[in-house]
């Protein structure tokens, strides 16, 4: 009998058009946009590459620092320089072609136009220190329409320069004897840091929707163990009515059902996933066994977490579905789903929420698949998974054990 | 104009989920605005880093490193877990860490450089290149005060010293850097709210007087057709003006400044225009759906679509070249565009390419108009 209604009630669902929406086609839309959208983000705002800068160079102006550039470009690969006139590189930074423009005038000149806006000047305190004045000044300045990344790197470029010069400066004033050693000190290359990597999943916080993401597929599953209830109870719908008045237990009648329901949203979930990982191409880790058995206990939870909601109080079923939709939406907000952070965030401040928001659980096992090298988290967040799905299954069964109606 | 009364009294009966739509709206707008307003600076202060920083060492140098770091960005003490400190990187909360070893001073003054210092980072961003430059900015200096004979101290503070000049950097124009106004994200965020207003309200009551008994009682009124249908059409055009006139009100209360400037003109005109491009789209998508669920499903795919391709949630420049160019074929991306050349302009005569995108979602308008008409056509003629 199980599986003659098992497979019953799987027709049932796959004929049911809103469910194969919200599951299925939803999802898939989604995933989509956020691919299209943040596609390239992780490439443009946290990746290095080569920052494109305009060199403006007077005649008779430092020609150490025109070195320096040539040095970043060709060895570090830091810069890419254009060199060019003054109007040139204007238009191209106007035009985003290039992220700034190193102006070198004569030392100590003033090189800039009055009507713009010095932003930083050359601080006083090492200039006083140093016995400064005018000619401590390089003539070198940057000129930026942005303060982003780049622009700091290119900023630091010219510090780290001008600090160079204000070491020798100095050298050269307190001991006179060493700056040879000193200057041979600048020719040594040496990379002080010792470098320990991070895993390259480490690098795309991206993912936290594509998590998000799943996890709200996982709880659309609230709406099917909903329907669940809704045929389970005889004050909710005439077909549980039929039911309760047959000869067999209405529990040895649900299960099949409940099976059902799971298994067509554990289908729905790894057609979304895979979809995520080989249309979208989302890398979503290569852990694919630990991955779907995520998709299940988290499909599984979603079913029961319907169920649950569906049994408790006399509330209408529209009532009822809205606060499945409720539940679902703002437990997949508290996710990340909508705003990059906001997991962190609920985390640091409700760590308690965080440990049971089931959206959390979900997207935090899949993540930690990806990020850790150790288990550790991941069976922590599986485990509260499974206790959650327990306590609603055993919640839901007390509420309706032994239930009886004297009337509908 | 019963039927324009009837419409309204539809509107009443759905009135909390767009209610509930104009709440959030309002509020996350609110905080957004508030939160970027912050963010921004009229200096060029550039990206301080957050640097997880644990020093073993007890020498002056060591302690010089940790003091410069400490000057232009922010140093926090490294979790000791592991998976913490993968977190931590993750979600960005650490740009670095960095861990200076208890030998460091020693070494350093014995000429021992290579491989010094235990650093982290996510490989190959650009934070970590910018990191790794300042560290090495400084030890360089040290390097040279320590071969040109100088004491490790007063090498560590004579470092410190010019490690505090400072680069001269102008913004191209002035106010550049500045981030956008209030206003700008409040008004950033109006597609997807509208869209999904007009497709929920409009949707709503179009499809109860679409429904077949009330539409063939209607047909044998003495009311001629066209009169229902005009007070139809006046009705919906009232509801759009009454969430114009909300969502206006609400940014006079909240941005007042900004919208009796020349900015806010404009930008209450471009919303204007994407109402009713908003409306075009309701009508069409109205076409397709039998019910509530669908409307639902309708509002969710092109409230969503069109904000995540317009650039309406996630920034132009964010995107790919492919991604730019598909754009280009929704409204919302017209009306963000518009929206960002508003900051720019300084008089009315310089609007030439608002102009452009005003025109953009008109013509959008008329097009969701004409398949509307189309598509309700053949759906006539299927019957």
């Amino acid at each position: 009998m199980f599986f003659r209604l098992y497979k019953y009630s799987l027709m049932r669902s796959v004929r049911d058009r809103m469910t194969l929406f919200w599951s299925l086609i939803f999802p898939v839309i989604l995933g989509s946009l956020f691919a299209v959208a943040f596609g390239s983000y992780t490439d443009k705002e946290v990746l290095f590459h080569q920052v494109p800068v305009a060199y403006v160079q007077e005649e008779g102006a430092d020609e150490n620092f025109s070195l320096l550039l040539e040095t970043l470009e060709k060895d570090n690969g830091l810069v890419q320089v254009e060199k060019v006139t003054e109007k040139e590189a204007e238009k191209l930074l106007r035009e985003g072609d290039v992220e700034g423009i190193f102006k070198n005038g004569i030392k100590g000149g003033e090189n800039t136009e009055s009507s713009r806006v010095k932003a930083e000047g050359v601080a006083a305190g090492p200039e006083s220190q140093l016995g400064g004045g005018v000619l401590e000044k390089s003539g070198i300045s940057l000129v930026v329409t942005g303060q982003g990344m780049n622009q700091t790197i290119l900023k630091s470029v010219l510090e780290q320069y001008e600090r160079t010069r204000g070491t020798l400066l100095k050298i050269g004033k307190e001991r006179p004897e060493g700056i040879a050693k000193a200057a041979a000190a600048l020719e040594e290359d040496f990379s002080y840091l010792r470098e320990g990597g991070l895993g390259d999943a480490a690098s795309n916080s991206v993912l936290d929707y594509f998590y998000s993401l799943i996890a709200m597929d996982c709880l659309m599953g609230a709406t099917v163990g909903l329907m669940c209830a809704v045929e389970f109870k005889a004050n909710l719908s005439p077909l549980a009515a039929r039911r309760m008045a047959a000869g067999t237990s209405r529990f040895l009648l649900l299960w099949p059902d409940l099976a059902a329901k799971v298994t067509m949203q554990f289908v729905y979930l790894i057609f979304s996933a895979s979809y995520l990982i080989f249309v979208l191409d989302v890398p979503l880790g290569d852990q694919w066994g630990f991955l779907l058995l995520t998709l299940f206990i988290g499909s599984m939870m979603g079913v029961v977490l319907g169920f649950f909601i569906g049994v408790c109080g006399r509330m209408a079923y529209p009532v009822k579905e809205a606060l499945c939709i409720m539940v679902m939406m703002v437990s997949s907000f508290f996710s990340g789903l909508m705003i990059d952070g906001i997991q962190r965030f609920v985390e640091r401040y409700v760590p308690a929420f965080a440990r049971v928001n089931p959206a959390t659980l979900i997207a935090k096992a899949c993540c930690s698949l990806n990020i850790y090298d150790t288990y550790g988290r991941y069976l922590e967040n599986m485990g509260m998974m499974l206790a959650l799905t327990a306590a609603l299954a055993a919640g839901a069964f007390l509420i309706v054990r032994r239930e009886r109606y004297a009337g509908i | 104009m019963q039927v324009f009364k009837a419409f309204f009294r539809i509107v009443n009966k759905n009135k909390m989920p767009l209610f509930m739509y104009i709440v959030i709206y309002l509020a996350l707008t609110l905080i957004i605005g508030s939160v970027m307003e912050e963010n921004s600076q009229a200096e060029f202060s550039g990206v301080s880093l957050d640097i997880g920083l644990e020093n073993q060492d007890q020498g002056s140098l060591g302690r010089g490193l940790e003091e410069y770091l400490g000057t232009q960005n922010q140093i926090s003490s490294v979790p000791e877990e592991k998976e913490d400190l993968q977190d931590a990187m993750y979600y960005g909360e650490l740009d670095y860490v960095l861990v200076i070893p208890e030998d460091f001073t020693e070494k350093f003054q014995a000429g021992e450089q290579e491989g010094i210092l235990d650093g982290r980072a996510v490989p190959g961003s650009s934070s970590a290149y910018l990191a790794e430059q300042e560290i090495t900015g400084y030890l360089r200096s040290l390097s040279m005060y320590l071969k040109a004979g100088c004491s490790a101290k007063e090498a560590a503070s004579w470092a410190l010293a010019d490690m505090g000049r400072k680069a001269e950097v102008e913004f191209l124009e002035e106010g550049e850097g500045q981030g956008m106004p209030r206003g700008f994200y409040y008004f950033q965020y109006i597609p997807y709210v509208f869209l999904i207003l007009m497709i929920l309200g409009v949707g709503g009551c179009m499809n109860t007087f679409k429904e077949k008994d009330l539409a063939a009682r209607n047909k044998c009124s003495s009311m001629s057709f066209l009169s229902q249908n005009l007070q139809i059409f006046l009705g919906c055009a009232a509801y759009m003006l009454a969430v114009y006139g909300i969502f206006m009100g609400m940014a006079c209360l909240s941005v007042r400044d900004y919208m009796f400037s020349l900015q806010g003109a404009f930008n209450a005109a471009n919303a204007f225009l994407f109402g009713i491009c908003s409306l075009s789209v309701a009508w069409f998508t109205v076409q397709f759906a039998q019910n509530s669920q669908m409307l639902t499903v309708m509002s969710n795919v092109f409230g969503l679509g069109f904000s995540f391709l317009g650039g309406v949630f996630v920034s132009l420049d964010l995107m790919g070249e492919g991604a730019r160019k598909m754009a280009k074929f929704v409204p919302s991306y017209w009306y963000v565009a518009a929206n960002e050349e508003i900051q720019k302009l300084e008089t009315f005569a310089d609007g030439g390419k608002v102009f452009q995108s005003f025109g953009m979602v008109l013509v959008f308008s008329l097009a969701f108009f004409s398949a509307g008409l189309l598509v309700g056509r053949m759906k006539v003629k299927e019957r």
